[in-house]
């Protein structure tokens, strides 16, 4: 694991993503005196990749191809390791996305790299990395070893702070497409249907989420919880329970089953603790309960709760919130 | 369709951790294994496919230690899978991902596959790495965070949708591939009691284990913590819905330091 490390980006809405932000955070604290080289690739790409130069990133490499819109992971692993061997290094990391974590899948076994995902803390002794992770659904946290010529590291959302700045001119090295089977571009990514504009942020990517449980009552109470997020800026979730029910469909569901959310807050509304519930959420920051049944198990993992009718404190949580963030 | 689908057997979630004595791996000695949830998700969507698909077999593969893993493979066999392979590792031996789907994957060869499915994650490590890592090895497609899944006969394509961060996909696939399912059934089926009683003596396949070459790289754990017990919520008082509100406000900005 020797030579720069490599910080594989990705773009949202045109600009590197929080996620490839926060992997360039860990890798400038990894890298140390040495070189951080940055990554990307897509239809577009050599222009956005002049946003790394922001970090202080000389250089960037990468492919610019149309056919990489919705291509497979396979592609990308392919690319990226051959940048990896172009500039001799043996670290690759990533942001902890969908993508991110597929990548480093492959890398463990295209470039035979030493790997881990959803890494919170990280460490390089020579050439060994510590990472440290949350596991059984953050009921424990595990110390893995990294040893090997090459490793590759996802990690997880929102556990590392934006990378300093320090402003300089970037090249970029385009990586030749070559050497993918035709088979890996039959499959077709038919339609992308992004999240509204307005309609606030997924729940795996949310710093803040807000979630619902039986407590509501029925989808028509829905609402409420609804509000409340959005006066945060936060993503709504729901527990089994609720999407079980048909009140929001099981995307909503945070959980075992469910999305596993990592959030810097996370407000359970009307949510009593099923275990199933709490292995996708208490790994969260600061967790608030509101609940009516003050021996809830919800109140045994919240940091904070209000015990009292959800019908009566959330409209008021809301209007507070609204008032004092200016939102009319 | 021929599907294979791989399991990981995990304790059950309401098992209470205990560290191990060595610090370094945790105390499951005792505790009740499961199907992963997501695994579980992914043998009932295979289930699915061979109702729809008359003429479909379903393969349950798994690689684990005994008794824990024969106990998946014929909690698989009583739901209604037709074939099983185990891949035996010996007591002691725990493959990080990359190391299992190199155990497999010669099991998997060999049987025949249209679409391999798994789970998008194990609840144990975490890690979401094995689907990837598997179709690395077969030289085939995958795709994770897998919703939806269905097989059109007319075009022999499968279609599926992807939650990924971006927003919902829509994906349109030939095969072979390997779908990891990140689809959540809200009633899945569970096993009869002639089902489970026969399924105790269906044949399941035996297959060494072979450890991984030398050259890659290498993980292990070698310490695992258990959180600080939390000490349970700070209750904020309050006399009227408003004054809650207040309250809770002022400390999420004042003491979390979360308030956007």
């Amino acid at each position: 694991m020797t030579g720069p490390a490599l910080v594989v980006g990705e773009l949202h809405d045109g600009a590197l993503s929080d996620a490839t932000k926060e992997a360039l955070g860990v890798a400038q604290s990894v890298a140390g005196a040495g070189e951080v080289v940055g990554f990307l690739s897509g239809a577009s790409a050599r222009g956005p990749a002049a946003e790394f130069g922001r970090y202080g990133l000389a250089r960037v490499l990468g492919t610019e191809d149309p056919r990489l819109e919705g291509s497979v992971a396979a592609v990308l692993a392919h690319l990226v390791s051959v940048a990896a061997e172009l500039v001799g290094s043996g670290l690759v990391i990533v942001g902890g996305t969908t993508l991110g974590r597929d990548l480093v899948a492959h890398l463990g076994v295209r470039w035979n790299a030493a790997v881990a995902t959803g890494v919170t803390s990280l460490t390089r002794t020579g050439e060994t990395l510590e990472v440290r992770r949350p596991v059984f659904g953050g009921r424990a946290t595990e110390t893995r070893r990294l040893e090997g010529a090459h490793v590759a590291v996802a990690t997880r959302p929102h556990a590392f702070a934006p990378p300093k700045e320090s402003p300089q001119a970037v090249s970029f090295t385009e990586i030749p497409m070559d050497g993918i089977p035709p088979s890996f571009w039959t499959p077709k990514r038919l339609s992308v249907e992004v999240a509204q504009r307005g309609a606030g942020p997924t729940l795996t990517d949310a710093s803040i989420v807000v979630s619902g449980g039986r407590g509501v009552r029925g989808a028509e109470n829905f609402h409420l919880v609804e509000e409340l997020a959005a006066s945060l800026g936060a993503a709504v979730g729901a527990s089994r329970a609720v999407t079980d029910a048909g009140w929001r469909p099981p995307g909503y569901q945070v959980g075992q089953t469910g999305k596993a959310v990592s959030p810097q807050l996370y407000v359970a509304v009307g949510i009593s603790g099923a275990i199933q519930h709490l292995v996708g959420m208490v790994s969260s920051r600061v967790i608030v309960a509101i609940n009516s049944d003050a021996s809830a198990p919800i109140f045994k993992v919240a940091d904070y709760g209000l015990v009292g009718d959800l019908f009566q404190i959330v409209p008021a949580l809301t209007s507070e919130i609204r008032r004092v963030r200016g939102i009319a | 369709m021929e599907i294979v689908v791989c399991v990981k057997p995990v304790p059950d979630a309401e098992t209470r951790l205990r560290i191990g004595a060595d610090g370094s791996t945790m105390d499951i000695e005792a505790v009740k294994f499961v199907l992963a949830g997501y695994d579980e998700s992914a043998v009932e969507q295979a289930l699915l496919l061979k109702e729809a698909n008359p003429g479909s077999k379903v393969h349950v593969i798994s690689a684990g230690p005994a008794p824990r893993t024969e106990e998946v493979l014929r909690a698989s066999l009583a739901l209604g899978c037709d074939l099983a392979t185990w891949v035996e590792l010996p007591a002691g031996v725990s493959p990080d991902p990359i190391a299992t789907a190199r155990a497999v994957v010669r099991a998997v060869s060999a049987a025949p596959h249209d679409l391999v499915l798994c789970g998008k994650q194990a609840g144990d490590d975490e890690a979401g790495l094995f689907a990837g890592a598997l179709a690395e090895l077969l030289s085939i497609p995958d795709f994770s965070a897998v919703l939806d899944l269905r097989w059109d006969p007319g075009t022999s394509r499968l279609r599926f949708q992807r939650s990924v961060e971006g927003g919902l996909e829509k994906w349109e696939a030939p095969t072979p591939c390997v779908v990891a399912l990140q689809q959540a059934w809200n009633d899945p089926r569970t096993a009869k009691l002639p089902a489970i009683l026969k399924s105790r003596k269906l044949p399941i396949t035996k297959v060494a284990f072979e450890a991984p070459p030398a050259s890659s790289g290498t993980t292990r754990s070698t310490k695992f913590e258990l959180p600080p017990p939390r000490t349970g919520a700070k209750l904020i008082e309050f006399k009227t819905p408003e004054e809650a509100a207040q309250k809770l406000v002022k400390i999420l900005k004042e003491e979390a330091k979360v308030f956007p």
